[in-house]
């Protein structure tokens, strides 16, 4: 069973009373959930429902929305390959699938020990540096697949 | 109220309308999807797109306000080009299976195709793949590919039914309608998603592959469902009726009809139709056209009152009739023979009062209160009770009941059948058939009744407004309306030379048949 600790359900709280909509408040909520537990089950959707007042469906369309939101349990490092234009003109495409392959992983698929989850995600607004990866909370540019590949295996993929 | 002018033509339309609403209310054509009267706008299929002079873009109808002395256009050759590439690229990635597509021949797409597109496709990208047949709960069908994502169905969750099912996920050409981890889209006015849904993305598991569209007539009709009294249309062909879909009346049910209420044409299908009188008890009967059974019960009604007297004999009517039959009826009885023990079956008194806030209430008769106001124009005061008390010390010999002729909804029919059989003889008028007759020891008569969409009438739904409606079609020939069993009861003769021929009946086509199941 999902729970979301008390500091959470404050902070949502708070985030609650501070716009206008309360529509306003999904993104950081969900962010929240994803802070503490690395994803976004879907029990937590329907926590976050009660507690906001908001139909499941519309957290559900935010979350499916963003690529930043986490739908499953990703690993230690999470590897998220931009493929949107800029990128995907540069490489981008051919980086992702020479990652998963390298890590003999599957796209938004955690590797069977956890260490690492390569994802293909929109748009990072670092066009200027295509092809781009953000690593955890590290945005790594001007990537080929070889210098992306050194790199996780440096942050220890 | 604003003077604006629409394709060179002045028209005045009211404060604060939109421009689409202009179109509307002058009868301009103009190509839409995401616009419905009875929802939000929002703005999202870019199609309805108009020219203003003065303003430098084109502007989208449906959320732009008129103001006073606007000169509007849909024609000029800049608006038809945008709306051209707006249709091509809503259809980048429709699959285009129109042929196996249940909406084909009422479909947004094909429609504004026709009159707004009719260009050479010039996309040549791979069409992405979504899910098709998606069970979305116990009465709609979602096929993701088919869906242009005008938003009209979660819109309708979300402000009409209010109950939030579903949702846009994903992000976008990979955006697909759905529903929160499975659950299922399940209120009682989720069809009228289907009715709003442009294409053929949502469809009716009840109607879907069971005709084709352009086969079916269509008439006006009341829905008998209960005593809100939703103004309808009802799609029929030469077998019998198919669906029933909502007709807009603001002051009555909206643009909506809830699902229950989609169910009312199962009944006046032939399979569940009495087709002849029959005459007999215990389930013996004998059958005889129906003609002759309202003839010979008239018969025994006229000589029983001779000779036992006017309270010797009693009706029971339920709330399903139109007042013209009420009154027809009520005044057979106490002015030809002269008995005033008139009664109202009332089929389920602890639900009566009960309505959903939106539509549907628990009244499940259409005309509760036409036949309240009929009794009390003719001053009748008969009580349940002295109906009880003299079938029991057999005072009254000869019942006529006007049963109901949507049954499922009197879930007391079996145990009034055998209340009524107290009596020597039951004259039975209905419209369908009734298993509980053949085991009771009464001497009956069944007399086969028109429904709702055989006769011209009228219903008081529960607002006290009178909806008169017309015949759409006729299912069973033999059938009557009460008036014109009144006119056999009292000797009379009816035009034989007038009546029409019945319908055949619903033919099962196997391969179609199977297709439907999901
Ligand atoms: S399913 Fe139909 S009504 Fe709903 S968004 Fe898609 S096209 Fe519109
Ligand atoms: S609300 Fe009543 S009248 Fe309206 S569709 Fe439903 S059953 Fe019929
Ligand atoms: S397209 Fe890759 S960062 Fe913008
Ligand atoms: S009808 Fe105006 S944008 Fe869809």
């Amino acid at each position: 069973m999902f729970k979301l600790s008390k500091e959470s359900e404050d902070f949502v709280k708070k985030e609650l009373s501070r716009y206008e909509a309360k529509y306003s408040a999904i993104i950081p909520s969900l962010f929240r959930v994803q802070k503490d537990h690395g994803w976004v089950p879907p029990e937590a959707v329907s926590v976050l429902a009660k507690l906001m007042e908001i139909p499941e469906a519309h957290i559900n369309e935010v979350l499916y929305f963003y690529t930043m939101f986490n739908k499953r349990p990703v690993g230690k490092i999470h590897a998220q390959v931009c493929c949107n234009i800029s990128c995907a003109m540069n490489g981008g495409r051919e980086l992702a699938d020479a990652l998963c392959k390298s890590f003999n992983v599957q796209d938004g698929v955690m590797s069977a020990d956890g260490k690492i989850t390569v994802s293909r995600v929109e748009c990072l607004g670092s066009c200027d540096t295509a092809p781009m990866m953000q690593v955890n909370d590290r945005y790594i540019e001007n990537l080929t697949p070889e210098l992306a590949v050194r790199k996780l295996k440096e942050m220890g993929a | 109220m604003p003077k604006i002018k629409i394709n060179g033509n002045e028209v005045e339309v009211p404060q604060g309308s939109t421009i689409i609403q202009a179109f509307k209310a002058t009868g301009v054509e103009i190509c839409h999807y995401c616009w419905h009267p009875g929802l939000s706008v929002a703005g999202v299929c870019r199609l309805c797109m108009v020219q203003i002079e003065g303003m430098p873009k084109l502007q989208i109808a449906c959320n732009t306000e008129v103001k006073e002395g606007m000169v509007i256009n849909n024609t000029s050759d800049v608006v038809k080009e945008t709306v051209r590439w707006g249709l091509d690229f809503h259809l980048i990635n429709h699959p285009l299976d129109c042929p196996i597509c249940d909406q084909a021949g009422e479909c947004g797409l094909q429609d504004q195709y026709m009159k707004f597109g009719q260009y050479d496709p010039e996309m040549a990208e791979n069409k992405v793949k979504k899910h098709k047949v998606v069970d979305l709960g116990p009465t709609v069908v979602l096929d993701s590919e088919r869906c242009i994502l005008c938003s009209r169905c979660v819109r309708f969750t979300d402000e009409v039914s209010k109950t939030n099912e579903l949702g846009i996920f994903n992000r976008g050409d990979r955006c697909e309608i759905g529903t929160v981890a499975g659950k299922p889209l399940a209120n009682n006015y989720s069809l009228n998603t289907v009715d709003i849904c442009p294409v053929g993305a949502l469809t009716s598991k009840d109607f879907r592959f069971r005709q084709r569209v352009w086969y079916l007539k269509e008439a006006d009709s009341i829905c008998p469902g209960c005593s809100t009294g939703c103004n309808v249309k009802v799609n029929y062909n030469e077998e019998g009726l198919w669906r029933i879909r909502p007709r807009e009346n603001k002051e009555v049910n909206g643009h909506w009809m809830c699902d229950v209420g989609r169910d009312s044409y199962k009944f006046v299908n032939l399979k569940n139709r009495l087709v002849a009188g029959k005459v007999g008890q215990r389930g013996s009967w004998q059958e005889v056209t129906a003609t002759d059974a309202a003839r010979s019960a008239g018969l025994k009604l006229r000589e029983t009152v001779a000779q036992h007297g006017p309270d010797s004999v009693a009706l029971v009517v339920t709330g399903q009739y139109t007042n013209e039959e009420y009154h027809r009826l009520f005044t057979f009885f106490t002015v030809n023979l002269e008995s005033n023990n008139i009664f109202h079956w009332m089929n389920n008194p602890e639900t009566t009062k009960d309505f959903d806030g939106l539509l549907f209430r628990g009244d499940r008769n259409p005309n509760t209160k036409g036949v309240v106001d009929a009794l009390g124009s003719f001053a009748l005061k008969a009580k349940w009770e002295d109906l009880q008390s003299q079938l029991s010390s057999r005072k009254i010999k000869v019942v006529v009941v006007a049963g109901p002729e949507n049954q499922a909804v009197f879930p007391d029919m079996t145990e009034k059948i055998t209340f009524f059989a107290q009596a020597e003889s039951m004259i039975w008028l209905t419209a369908g058939q009734s298993e509980a007759l053949n085991q009771t020891g009464a001497e009956t008569w069944q007399i086969p009744l028109k429904t709702y969409i055989e006769k011209s009438g009228s219903f008081t739904n529960v607002q006290g407004k009178v909806q008169t409606f017309k015949v759409g079609t006729t299912i069973v020939a033999q059938a009557f309306t009460l008036s014109e069993v009144v006119e056999l009861f009292s000797g009379q003769e009816l035009n034989w030379n007038l009546r029409p021929h019945s319908l055949g009946g619903v033919k099962t086509n196997y391969s179609i048949a199977n297709r439907g199941a999901l």
